[in-house]
């Protein structure tokens, strides 16, 4: 692809004839490594301007040069320019790959533009770096191989929420996701799930089908974005066919999935001992508030309820309760399996290239009921139908099916069933059926909903048919300049169809069966017009310039219809329900209208300058702010270009870098502006509309200026290069719901209030350590980065247990009560008071009153520091690439510590192991304080429930085996590579729960600001496959 | 040649632009905008229904608004094995002033405030024949809204001085834009309760007499009767319960079961009884945020619930073994005590029934020895005959067994275990009537979004 923008680019340059040539040389231009012919190598005659040609698909090339002619210079991306002598009619060429990389050409918003030239800070991964990762979505595969880019997946549930944060979060509660930018067409990439627990919109795109992904990070690559760019942008291109003969490659991988951890709770003999305990502690207590006449009453009174509660969850029994036992946690998995097979043929010629690719995809997720499938296939095709004109498309159209498990704090959830009792036998032997199918007993046996029970009683399907694609058409105008028309279209249409079933009544409350259906539709259109000007006068001033227009319209229709009352659990449609008990439809729609230009300059490679400028307009923006301009400017000086550097056998390359520019955040709410009336009100079948929202005309994007300085350093010819950038992102106007006086009768108003800053660094390092026979290399990146808001006008945001957004913290701080520990006297869980007296001291005292404890910071929930590694091996045919991702300094609350870990003091939920500590007698000296049955004792949100989340993870391994061409000759293939894949294969933290990377559905599709929490959330699948690829 | 085609190529650009101007006026269309609202009579109508509609949110006569209340009052009558912390919280008389339930009240009543608000102010726009009706139902269920605040986030009317004592905000005007105006400070008790009584006594007057689901002019008596009682008003609580009683408007339904309707145990919409004199009607039609919390809290699961609170046996030892008010408590599959009067998962929220009415006069004659509509005695025994109950004579009706009657008739419907306690200064469970821990405090999101806020004592 990045060949053949440039043999464009290089087209119209040669593309002139000059008059009195007298010979005619031929000859084929070959790749060193392996003989390959090399198409669309430009070839020009030295010292002689206006001759030149370009090989064909099958590597040769004819040119007529004059008799002056001494020396032709063959020059192709990516590889060394080789000069050759003419002595003869027939020159044939070999070239040699440039190991530098710094002519890579590299696609930067509408357009590309040269790595060496680049004066913005874009990280990129190559499909190299993620093909054939065993996975659902590119994300995923991506995850620890660009620097400042962190990714973090909710969960272990398929094709659902992943977070991807491109130098910290920008914004509190607009969007924080990068603009994603496939082929030039902004992707919709907004989570249409109708629960409270997002999917991913990339999870329809075979990453197998990309070619390459830049992610924009600074404002000077960015800005040309505008008001859409505060939070990065992610810049896909899609694989594309190359000119020679037709290439067929075919992949297939099976495989299988299980959790990477698990998390231990108490056997049923641990867990009847402390629930007997809990009823003793509960006792005491009453019988102190009086509740009681005597002690013994009161201890007498418990017991029996206790035991009457270990009948009931023993199913039963009215004795021996602990002769079952059942390890109720490894009942939420499954086994796995997992096939993939991706078939695609490409080639061309001089005139026409294509690409035609398709992927069929099956996993099963480690939560049982858990399943996603994908077909999907790709068309892009590029024609020169005249010689000034090249038209193309690059078209994607897939189907994927994921069957999702209920959200995270449902008590459908697969993992929500390590709150039942391990008494509680998983086959009732009453019924002979599964524990909690009998509608009678079920209403409180099993202690909760058995989320099995959904297995086979309960299906939610969302089918998701989606097209994305482009035509385009570049003319070359005139010389040095060429207009570019891009329309793209990204729709989706997306079907989710839901049943649950009688015995989920529990779940659902719905006796006779609950069923929903859901449709949205989006469409969502890219018009991109611009000019591009390319020129360098005479040898030292090279022009690069852009100018265009965009405009972007996206509508998204929904209707939702749901039932209840069917006759049988054999009827799922709700054409069967006595009950249609909700319908709707709803339609929101976005426009943007915007201008952009860019200017980069360059004085002999040596001095860079850029400059670019976005207007942007928004149907989102309040009627007083509609148009946004985003201007940025960077500079770079190429050291290595200079004279005192040059020559240089050490330092190959050195250039210093720094960019300053503005970007915006439009992502909020459609109407977010309106003063609104919802009709949404009625009352008894009688029609009434409510007052809804609150006014803010003021309303517009949230700015973002950010500085950033670089430098880039290459040592042995570029076998060892070093990236490190600092920036600061500082953000105003930040969009907000800010909390407004609820005696208006609306809780929230958007507005542009909030102040905060993202600072960090990048680092990234790559080396070729060997080169020979046996080869090595090694990529590395760490990012740190420091987020703190600095205005929100004193408020303090939140809507969960522990998150909040407070001034001078970093968004989504934790900030509560402070746990204490344990009063050895009497099991007391202790808080600190943490009060301020009037001169500033704090008041370390303990308490045992809760509301006594002030709320504190008590720690962060993104990681300071983030980065990964990557091994690549190559040794005669084996090749072994190994990743390593990790993230540092950040906190995990375990929003459901409050049930597991809760020394027995909120029911009768199984506990995890650590709470066998509890606190038994005067004088222990513990962190888990006395069980008492309800009586909270110590479960309040608190920092009890904070753990450190740093972790290393072996994200993927691929161990590789490339059968020998003379092998392959014989059977007529042309490759063969049998390969293993794993990947999560092992975690190294100190985090005590099922997985550090985290954060639980429902709380992350709730608030940006929410992170870090940990609700019964599944862990990261360790998945191995086995595959094969060949190539003929 | 060169120059025309850079011509044409700018030309086509603009034109491509051009037409895109007019596409950044996009109107909203799931909603409308504010100034578009509220325009006809209709409109008006609307937005009364509306305010009909947030009053059934499930924080309040959804049933949180009287499951509550109970729950900080109950702890000897009930078994709470409920895991929603905030909820345990008011079971255990420590509520944070983040408590997301007492939150929630505070939210929904003021949007329940505003809908009535925007309804009083465009009164202008209702004709002459429906004037009345809709300043009347707005006023009603600002006035019944009101009086729940109070009670809740204020101290008890008799504990010390209401004139000093603080009670909530009062908002008298619909919200349209943000200024200094959105920023009120508390009003005292005495205040909430005048504006209270001034909405119901206004409603009383403008309402009709008509019988529908919508509040009519013997609501707002009845109501009025419940606020006089909590004041001890006891000669004006009469007047409004006797407005009611002698009008026969309405009738106690024969069997006390059958007041709490669940026709062959399907959860299905059911009509008011003759019994009800107001009642937020529950359907499957009143989409998110809406549903039967006392369901939830009281029913097992069998009847949609999660059955987190079950009844103590020690409670139905007060019953006369012949009282088929019993039948409203059983054990469930699995040997559990229920009240089921809510197990219609789209059962009713009574919000005020005849029989309170009875149980007001009697109690407010015997304290003032009179026998205003009706001999005490003969107030009680229509409940007790209705009932299967033996009759109490006139020397053991005495206030004690009024109250008790109150316990055997309501419990668990209008937080009256609360707000009983709270007007006879008996302890609201283990606290004193007047401690500081049986007032909800103001949310905190409050007293940070409006610094003129005052906390309660306590908090």
């Amino acid at each position: 692809m990045k060949k053949n923008l440039l043999t464009i680019l290089l087209l119209f340059s040669c593309i002139s004839f000059v008059l009195a040539q007298n010979r005619v040389i031929t000859g084929k231009v070959t790749d060193q490594k392996d003989g390959s012919p090399l198409p669309g190598v430009s070839v020009t005659v030295k010292g002689i301007a206006g001759t030149g040609t370009q090989t064909g698909a099958n590597g040769t090339y004819s040119l007529s040069v004059p008799a002056s002619a001494k020396v032709l210079v063959f020059k192709f991306l990516g590889f060394k320019e080789t000069e050759a002598s003419i002595n003869g009619q027939v020159i044939n060429a070999e070239l040699v790959q440039d190991s530098k990389q710094l002519t890579e050409v590299v696609v930067v918003g509408y357009g590309t533009q040269k790595r060496q030239s680049i004066t913005g800070s874009i990280a990129s991964v190559s499909s190299k770096d993620i093909q054939e990762t065993p996975v659902t979505t590119l994300e995923q595969a991506i995850q620890g191989k660009a620097a400042g880019v962190n990714i973090q997946a909710n969960n272990g549930k398929l094709g659902q929420g992943i977070k991807i944060s491109i130098r910290g979060t920008a914004s509190i509660t607009a969007g924080t996701q990068p603009l994603i930018v496939v082929d030039g067409v902004v992707l919709n990439n907004s989570d249409i799930s109708s629960t409270s627990a997002a999917t991913n919109p990339l999870a329809d795109i075979n990453f197998n089908d990309v070619a390459d992904v830049q992610f924009l990070k600074d404002a000077s690559a960015s800005a040309i974005y505008g008001a859409r760019a505060s939070n990065g942008v992610m810049l896909i291109t899609t694989k594309k066919g190359k000119a020679g003969t037709a290439k067929i490659d075919f992949t297939a991988q099976f495989g299988k999935s299980n959790p990477s951890r698990h998390r231990e709770f108490l056997n049923s003999a641990q867990w009847l001992a402390m629930e007997e305990q809990a009823g003793v502690g509960a006792a005491k207590q009453d019988f102190a508030s009086d509740l009681y006449p005597t002690l013994d009453d009161a201890l007498a009174d418990y017991k029996s309820y206790v035991e009457g509660k270990f009948t009931t969850y023993a199913a039963g029994k009215t004795s021996d309760w602990g002769t079952t036992n059942t390890d109720w946690e490894k009942q939420a998995f499954q086994s796995a399996p997992q096939s993939q097979y991706d078939l695609n043929v490409s080639g061309g010629n001089d005139k026409t290239t294509y690409f035609i690719g398709g992927q069929y995809l099956d996993q099963k997720g480690i939560l049982v009921g858990n399943h996603f499938k994908r077909m999907s296939g790709r068309i892009n095709l590029t024609s020169k139908v005249f010689t000034d004109l090249e038209v193309g498309m690059n078209m994607n159209f897939s189907h994927s099916l994921n069957e999702r498990v209920d959200n995270d704090n449902s008590f459908g959830t697969p993992l929500q069933v390590v709150a039942l009792s391990p008494i509680t036998p998983i086959i009732d032997p009453r019924s002979g059926l599964l524990s909690g199918s009998l509608p009678g007993a079920a209403s409180s046996y099993p202690l909760y909903y058995n989320p099995l029970l959904n297995v086979d009683n309960s299906y939610y399907h969302t089918n998701n048919y989606r097209t994305l694609g482009n035509i385009y058409a570049n003319w070359d105008i005139v010389k040095h300049l060429s207009f570019r028309s891009e329309f793209g279209v990204d729709q989706t249409n997306s079907n989710e169809d839901s049943y649950s079933g009688r015995l989920t009544f529990r779940n659902t409350s719905q006796p006779n069966g609950f069923g929903e259906n859901t449709n949205t539709t989006i469409i969502h259109y890219t018009v991109n017009n611009y000019f591009t000007y390319k020129n360098t006068f005479g040898t030292d001033h090279t022009l690069d310039a852009t100018l265009g227009t965009s405009y972007e319209y996206s509508r998204n229709n929904g209707n939702d219809v749901k039932g209840q009352q069917f006759p049988s659990d054999a009827y799922k449609q709700i054409a069967s329900a006595a009950v249609i008990s909700g319908g709707t439809s709803t339609q929101t729609e976005y426009s943007f209208v915007s201008y952009f230009a860019r200017a980069n300059y360059a004085y002999q490679s040596k001095y860079l300058l850029s400059v670019s400028g976005r207007t942007d307009a928004s149907s989102r923006f309040g009627a007083n702010n509609r148009y946004g301009f985003f201007p940025a400017g960077s500079v770079g000086w190429v050291l290595s270009q200079e004279e005192f550097l040059k020559n240089s056998n050490t330092l190959s390359n050195l250039k210093l870098k720094a960019s300053y520019g503005l970007t915006g955040n439009a992502e909020i709410p459609e109407y977010a502006a309106f003063g609104l009336f919802s009709g949404d009100a009625g009352y008894n079948g009688v029609p009434g509309q409510r007052f809804y929202q609150i006014a803010n005309p003021n309303l517009k994007w949230e700015k973002t200026t950010q500085f950033d300085a670089g430098l880039e350093i290459g040592f042995f010819n570029n076998r060892l290069n070093a990236s490190f950038d600092y920036y600061r992102k500082n953000t105003r106007d930040g969009l907000l719901e800010v909390n407004v006086p609820q005696t208006l009768g609306v809780a929230t108003q958007t507005q542009n209030l909030a102040k905060l800053y993202n600072q960090g660094f990048e680092l990234a390092i790559s080396s070729d350590n060997f080169v020979g026979k046996f080869k090595w290399s090694t990529s590395f990146n760490v990012a740190y980065n420091k987020n703190v808001v600095t205005n929100i006008n004193g408020l303090i945001i939140g809507s969960n247990d522990l998150n909040r957004v407070i001034e001078g913290q970093p968004i989504g701080v934790f900030y509560g009560r402070e746990y204490a520990g344990v009063d050895p006297a009497n099991g007391d869980a202790l808080y600190y008071l943490n009060t301020k007296d009037a001169s500033g001291n704090i008041n370390r005292t303990k308490t045992n009153d809760y509301n006594a404890a002030q709320n504190v910071v008590l720690g962060n929930p993104t990681p300071k520091y983030t980065g990964g590694i990557t091994n690549t091996f190559s040794y005669s045919g084996f090749d072994l690439s190994v990743t390593f991702q990790g993230a540092f300094g950040n906190k995990i609350y375990n929003g459901g510590g409050q049930y597991m870990s809760s020394n027995a003091s909120n029911g009768f939920d199984n506990q995890t192991i650590d709470q066998l500590s509890y606190w038994k007698n005067p004088g222990d000296i513990t962190n888990v304080p006395e069980p008492r049955l309800f009586y909270a004792n110590g479960t309040n949100p608190s920092s009890r429930y904070l753990s450190g989340g740093s972790y290393v993870r072996c994200k993927t391994v691929s161990l590789g085996y490339n059968i020998p061409k003379d092998i392959l000759s014989k059977i007529k293939i042309d490759r063969a590579r049998l390969f293993v894949n794993a990947y999560n294969l092992f975690l190294i933290t100190k985090y005590k729960g099922w997985d550090p990377e985290v954060n639980a559905d429902f709380e992350a599709a709730d608030q940006n600001y929410n992170l870090g929490v940990d609700f019964y959330s599944a862990p990261q699948p360790r998945t191995i496959t086995f595959g094969v690829n060949i190539g003929l | 040649m060169k120059k025309i085609k850079i011509y044409i190529t700018a030309f086509s650009a603009m034109l491509l632009l051009g037409a895109c101007n007019k596409e950044l006026n996009l109107n909203p269309s799931d909603q409308i905008e504010a100034d578009k609202a509220i325009l006809t009579a209709t409109d008006v109508q609307s937005t009364l229904i509306g305010a009909y509609n947030r009053m059934s949110l499930t924080d309040l006569y959804g049933g949180r608004v009287f499951l509550e209340p109970d729950l900080m009052a109950t702890q000897t009558y009930i078994d709470w094995s409920g895991t929603f912390q905030g909820l345990t919280q008011m079971v255990s008389q420590q509520i944070p002033v983040d408590n997301t339930f007492v939150n929630a009240i505070w939210l929904d009543a003021y949007r329940v405030i505003n809908q009535t608000n925007n309804v009083l102010a465009n009164l202008d726009k209702v004709g002459a024949a429906d004037k009345n009706s809709t300043e009347g139902q707005a006023k009603f269920l600002r006035g019944l809204v009101y009086f729940e605040l109070v009670r809740l986030f204020g101290k008890s009317w008799n504990d010390g001085d209401p004139t000093a004592n603080l009670g909530v905000p009062i908002v008298l005007t619909p919200t349209s834009v943000i200024n200094s105006s959105s920023y009120p400070s508390r009003s005292t008790v005495a205040q909430v309760y005048t504006q209270a009584i001034n909405d119901l006594t206004d409603a009383e007057t403008k309402l009709g007499k008509g019988i529908s689901f919508y509040a009519n002019s013997y609501a707002a008596s009845a109501i009025l009767a419940r606020v006089y009682m909590q004041q001890g008003q006891y000669a004006k609580a009469i007047t409004e319960a006797t407005k009611v009683i002698s009008s026969n408007a309405y009738s106690l339904v024969p069997v006390y079961t059958d007041e709490f309707p669940f026709p062959n145990q399907a959860a299905v919409h059911v009509d008011n009884t003759s019994e009800d004199i107001f009642a937020i009607q529950l359907t499957t039609q009143l989409g998110t945020g809406v549903t039967n919390e006392l369901n939830t809290f009281y029913a097992s699961s069998e009847f949609g619930g999660r059955g987190d609170i079950t009844i103590k046996e020690s409670f139905l030892n007060q019953f006369n073994s012949a009282d088929t008010r019993l039948d409203i408590y059983n054990e469930d599959s699995d040997g559990n005590l229920r009240c089921d009067k809510f197990d219609n998962l789209y059962g009713n929220i009574h919000v005020i029934r005849l029989a309170e009415l009875y149980l007001i006069r009697a109690e407010a004659n015997l304290r003032l020895s009179t026998t205003t509509g009706a001999r005490p005695v003969d107030d009680i025994n229509v409940l007790r005959k209705r009932a299967g109950a033996p009759n109490l004579t006139v020397g053991t009706t005495t206030i004690a067994n009024v109250l008790k009657e109150r316990i055997l008739e309501l419990a668990f419907e209008g937080g009256f275990f609360f707000h009983d306690a709270k007007r006879l200064k008996q302890n609201v469970g283990p606290s004193a009537f007047d401690a500081n821990n049986v007032v909800f405090p103001i949310p905190l999101n409050e007293t940070n979004a409006n610094k003129n806020l005052v906390q309660n004592a306590g908090y």
